[in-house]
């Protein structure tokens, strides 16, 4: 089978066209297409290994969609999850405010799942100061309350992608893996399984 | 005889009441005659003879089986020295049965299966029956022949295997989940020793993994698919009718991307329900989500031929959800528990099936708490939309007999109103045709040929017919 084993699950979560698969594309094909795309035919869910130091972390990857009608089966994507890169559009403000929600989810149900806060479309704000529409600071002072991690991305020119995912593979070898050494799968399979009985009786 | 002509009416002895094991209270019919204290003795006991029985059979079939394998190592390939040792140990038992030996190795388990069966005690149908222990011995033997080559582990994991479905096999009574987590316990203890043998190479331990998960599913399946105590089946049919309810939702109403007018496109959403109803035939948890994620590569393919750019979740979550309102894929719901229940949990988590069986559970969600909003549709228009089948949804107002109902209900009788005057023409021919034959073929009564018992020689040994009797009182 072609199926890898995953260490880490990470979902996206953000607004609809707030660039959640443009960002996965750029991370794992090194890539920023307009045009038609010739290779995959869905960016959905994607692997990719990520070195740090010595070590390979694989992180699955797992795209959600952003629209408000799917709002009450976020739950269900991110059980389990170890991460989640909340994303929101730096020139649209109302994708901000959707953020909030998210967090407040995670926060709520998700505890062990590290959050990153990540600003897309950087380029056009680099390109026009005027379409920003969300604050800086405001972001960092919100990000700090919750005390997740904010980067600021271009997946047009990769500015900052790499970082991202870089940040949280390292985060993710030197927390969890103190925490639960060997083999990790069970403790995942405990969570999902009770998650899942949840979701699916409620 | 006498005496018994004698006890005809309801005259029952007092003695006939009393338990038969004579403990001095009453007995009755439906136990045998004994009272309900001695019956339930007798009752354990024999139960307990049969449990040491079916034992009994269940260790002597491993014992052939296991037998069966070292005869096919020792064929296969010259094992190293211990295993062989045993094999030579094995065969001095197995001396006198060789013959059977040889044959068992080509059909591991042709024995074991009718006895599961008897086990089960309820089987459904002879021919479904005997399918699924056809699957299932090519199954048994297809993990013999892996393990095979493993060799001295193999064995253990086979012994293993077969101990844990025995064990399983008596606990029939155990709730859904219990059975879920001792099959889940049993995945864990497994993987870890297999994980101490391999020195950590997660790879072999997980196609190993597959294998235990094939061979044990297959053989509890019927046992704990939707089982008698969940109410699976209950939500099986609340989905499917509303699943029916929703016929009318279309493409635009969900934003699907998908151009169905492409003959590509629809031959790949064809593709796609097909695979999510076939789900349903497969037996092991890995197989199901082997046909979810068929289905929904069908599904990136056919948006990313109507899109022409590679399908983000913003396109495939409501794809999806359309492929399984259009295919209302049966026992949906008892299929989704099933996975959760018994899903090696190392795919289910992480790896990409997880991921689409995920998207499919929350499908099935959105389809379930689905309302006006969800469809950008009015709450008018969507009580209309639900209204135009005859199960009103709870919540949603009865539909009056106004628009399209009115039309219908007219149409029905209609059709009530000539299915009643067929029937009367249908009693009037009958009546004809009866007369006519009885006209042809009048009823003539012939003199009887001879008394009916006029060769009977012996007719005076007979007992004298029965005569009333009069008891007092």
């Amino acid at each position: 089978m072609s199926a890898h084993r995953i260490d880490a699950k990470v979902v996206m979560l953000g607004k609809e066209s707030v660039g959640k698969t443009s960002l996965v594309e750029r991370f794992v094909h090194h890539r920023f297409l307009v045009g038609p795309y010739q290779n995959t035919i869905g960016a959905a869910f994607v692997a990719r290994q990520v070195q740090v130091g010595d070590s390979m972390v694989t992180l699955g990857i797992w795209d959600t969609a952003g629209s408000e009608r799917y709002e009450a089966m976020s739950r269900i994507y991110y059980r389990g999850a170890k991460a989640a890169v909340v994303c929101f559009d730096l020139t649209d403000s109302s994708s901000f405010q959707r953020v909030k929600f998210w967090v407040k989810e995670l926060q709520n149900c998700e505890e062990h799942c590290k959050i990153y806060l990540c600003g897309t479309k950087n380029d056009l704000v680099e390109a026009d100061r005027n379409v920003r529409q969300v604050d800086y600071h405001d972001v960092q002072d919100f990000a700090d309350e919750i005390k997740a991690q904010l980067f600021e991305t271009s997946s047009k020119t990769g500015f900052n992608v790499d970082k991202l995912f870089q940040k949280m593979a390292e985060d993710f070898l030197n927390t969890d893996f103190q925490v639960i050494p060997g083999e990790k799968g069970v403790d995942l399979g405990q969570k999902k399984n009770t998650y899942f009985y949840s979701c699916c009786s409620h | 005889m006498s005496q018994k002509s004698e006890r005809r009416g309801i005259h029952v002895d007092q003695s006939e009441l009393l338990c038969k094991k004579g403990c001095g209270y009453y007995g009755n019919a439906a136990w045998q005659g004994l009272c309900s204290k001695c019956w339930r003795e007798e009752y354990q006991r024999a139960r307990q003879k049969q449990i040491q029985e079916d034992w009994a059979l269940a260790e002597k079939l491993q014992r052939e089986e296991e037998a069966a394998y070292a005869s096919s190592q020792g064929a296969q390939s010259q094992p190293s020295l211990t295993p062989f040792s045993k094999f030579e140990e094995k065969k001095t038992n197995e001396k006198t049965r060789k013959v059977t030996t040889v044959k068992k190795f080509f059909s591991p388990s042709s024995r074991t299966a009718p006895k599961k069966e008897s086990h089960e005690g309820k089987t459904p149908s002879p021919s479904i029956t005997r399918q699924s222990s056809i699957e299932t011995d090519r199954v048994s033997r297809d993990f013999v022949d892996f393990l095979k080559n493993l060799q001295k582990p193999g064995r253990e994991i086979h012994k293993q295997s077969r101990a844990f479905i025995e064990n399983m096999a008596n606990k029939k009574d155990l709730g859904a989940d219990e059975l879920s987590e001792c099959v889940q316990d049993f995945y864990q203890n497994m993987s870890d020793r297999l994980m101490t043998h391999f020195k950590g190479s997660t790879e072999r331990v997980e196609r190993v993994m597959d294998q235990v998960e094939k061979y044990i599913m297959t053989r509890l399946y019927k046992n704990v698919f939707c089982p008698e105590t969940t109410d699976d089946e209950k939500k099986d049919l609340a989905t499917q009718h509303r699943i029916r309810a929703l016929h009318w939702v279309t493409i635009q109403m969900l934003c699907v991307p998908v151009d169905e007018e492409i003959p590509e496109v629809s031959d790949n959403v064809v593709k796609a329900i097909t695979d999510v109803i076939e789900m349903d035939s497969k037996r092991v948890p890995r197989d199901k989500l082997a046909c979810i994620t068929r289905c929904s590569k069908h599904i990136f393919t056919a948006i990313k031929i109507t899109k022409n750019e590679p399908a983000s979740a913003d396109d495939f979550l409501p794809t999806l959800i359309y492929i399984v309102l259009k295919a209302n894929p049966p026992r949906l719901q008892s299929n989704i528990q099933y996975i959760t229940r018994f899903c090696n949990p190392s795919r289910l988590m992480t790896g990409e099936d997880g991921y689409y069986f995920t998207n499919l559970c929350c499908a099935v969600a959105f389809i379930e708490k689905l309302d006006a909003q969800s469809l950008n549709l009015s709450a008018e228009d969507f009580e209309r939309y639900m209204g135009e089948e005859p199960r009103a949804e709870p919540g949603v107002p009865e539909p009056g007999p106004a628009d399209g109902a009115g039309a219908r209900h007219d149409r029905v009788l209609e059709g009530a109103r000539g299915l009643q005057s067929d029937l009367i023409g249908w009693q009037e021919s009958v009546e004809r045709e009866v007369r006519e034959i009885l006209e042809k073929y009048p009823l003539e009564i012939r003199p009887p040929a001879s008394a009916i018992d006029s060769d009977n020689v012996e007719n005076d040994r007979l007992p004298p017919p029965l005569q009333p009797q009069v008891f007092a009182g």
